[in-house]
């Protein structure tokens, strides 16, 4: 699972998600893409099935990037317990995405198969998300 | 080694013969930017040839006819504004991240005998020998390349040719197709294309995947306060033993 090597502080506060992602929400390195229309969070689990979900499918036909990064621990406390004590422990990591992201590129691929690809990785996520690719714009 | 050919020089006449209406505003805030967005046009500004910047408000129809044609954003055409008529090119153009709606353009004033900096895409022509006989992955990796020429003689786009591509080689922009009116400004060794191998996805069996998920471990948190560098001599750790040896001598 992806997750970051180092960290400044074991727990984060929840914050917002409000606007647009402004930034990464132009294709980057390949021709095609899966671009998130909603706020969310998504986990590290969620990423790799999405990622299985298309390597699987493309099999040794296309190159495939990710483009965001699980970077924000979410707590949880134990099952059947008292509120209070503190807050829990680190349970998992998250992105946090905003509409517009970026979330997934790929190349070396007919367009069928890449709108394929990413249909099943977008089953694997618990936002709306939209099938991209390159277009005329230099 | 891949061998570039001759790029494509669009005719400068196909690209003058488009117009752009827009009309004049008062520079604003973004209220103002917005109420100009709801009347069906967007927000422009003009700028260059020494003359002072005007803003200005224009129909986004017609600038992305302009963005989508085959010369793109280093298209040259007319811009009308009362009247008067300046040869510009689109120089920078926003979107919306969500429905990709054009908010906002730069417009250039272009003078047609002196040279200028575009980007202009590249094109990969044929099909590579290492994708049709080894078996790799064509990757692009530079997209667009910098170049200076004047603005009648900006091509549409740069061909280069790959299909002597294999494993081990790389197209660079050295190897893209020279001519006597353009100056390449992207670093001669930057990579094109090459040829990549892909790995097959091993699937995994159901038990692993299940203890390589529940092995989480948490990472590494900083410590706290500044970290000393090895082999530099530390100040405070040289106070702290003129306190020591202070004391002992008491």
């Amino acid at each position: 699972m992806l997750m970051p090597k180092k960290v400044k502080y074991r727990k984060q506060q929840r914050g917002r998600m409000t606007g647009k992602a402004w930034r990464g929400s132009q294709l980057a390195f390949g021709e095609f893409g899966l671009k998130v229309l909603e706020p969310g969070w998504i986990t590290d689990r969620q990423i790799e099935a999405s990622r299985v979900a298309m390597t699987r499918f493309v099999k040794r036909g296309g190159k495939i990037w990710i483009r965001l990064f699980p970077d924000k621990p979410v707590t949880k406390k134990p099952a059947e317990t008292r509120m209070g004590k503190g807050k829990g422990a680190p349970d998992h990591w998250v992105a946090v995405v905003r509409p517009g992201k970026i979330l997934f590129e790929m190349e070396g691929v007919a367009v069928a198969d890449a709108a394929e690809a990413m249909r099943l990785a977008s089953h694997k996520l618990p936002l709306r998300t939209v099938f991209i690719k390159r277009e005329g714009v230099h | 080694m891949a061998t570039a050919t001759d790029s494509k020089q669009t005719d400068s006449k196909q690209k003058e013969n488009k117009q752009l209406e827009a009309t004049v505003r008062e520079a604003g805030n973004k209220n103002a930017a917005r109420r100009v967005r709801v009347a069906g046009q967007i927000p422009a500004v003009v700028y260059g040839a020494g003359k002072e910047s005007v803003s200005l408000s224009v129909d986004p129809r017609h600038v992305l006819k302009i963005l989508y044609s085959e010369t793109g954003h280093n298209t040259i055409f007319d811009l009308s504004v009362a009247g008067e008529h300046t040869k510009v090119m689109i120089v920078d153009w926003q979107f919306e991240p969500i429905k990709s709606k054009l908010l906002h353009i730069d417009l250039k004033r272009i003078a047609m005998d002196k040279k200028l900096t575009v980007t202009v895409p590249i094109v990969l022509k044929g099909e590579a020998e290492g994708v049709k006989l080894q078996g790799g992955l064509m990757e692009q990796v530079l997209r667009e390349v910098e170049i200076k020429c004047l603005p009648a003689d900006i091509p549409g786009h740069i061909d280069a040719d790959v299909s002597q591509l294999v494993f081990g080689t790389v197209l660079r922009v050295s190897d893209l197709p020279k001519s006597d009116q353009i100056e390449y400004l992207t670093d001669a060794d930057q990579t094109v294309a090459h040829i990549v191998t892909i790995k097959e996805e091993v699937v995994a069996a159901p038990e692993v995947e299940a203890a390589a998920a529940a092995t989480t471990g948490e990472p590494e948190v900083m410590k706290k306060g500044k970290q000393e560098t090895d082999g530099e001599p530390s100040g405070d750790k040289d106070k702290d033993k003129d306190k020591k040896e202070k004391k002992d001598k008491k």
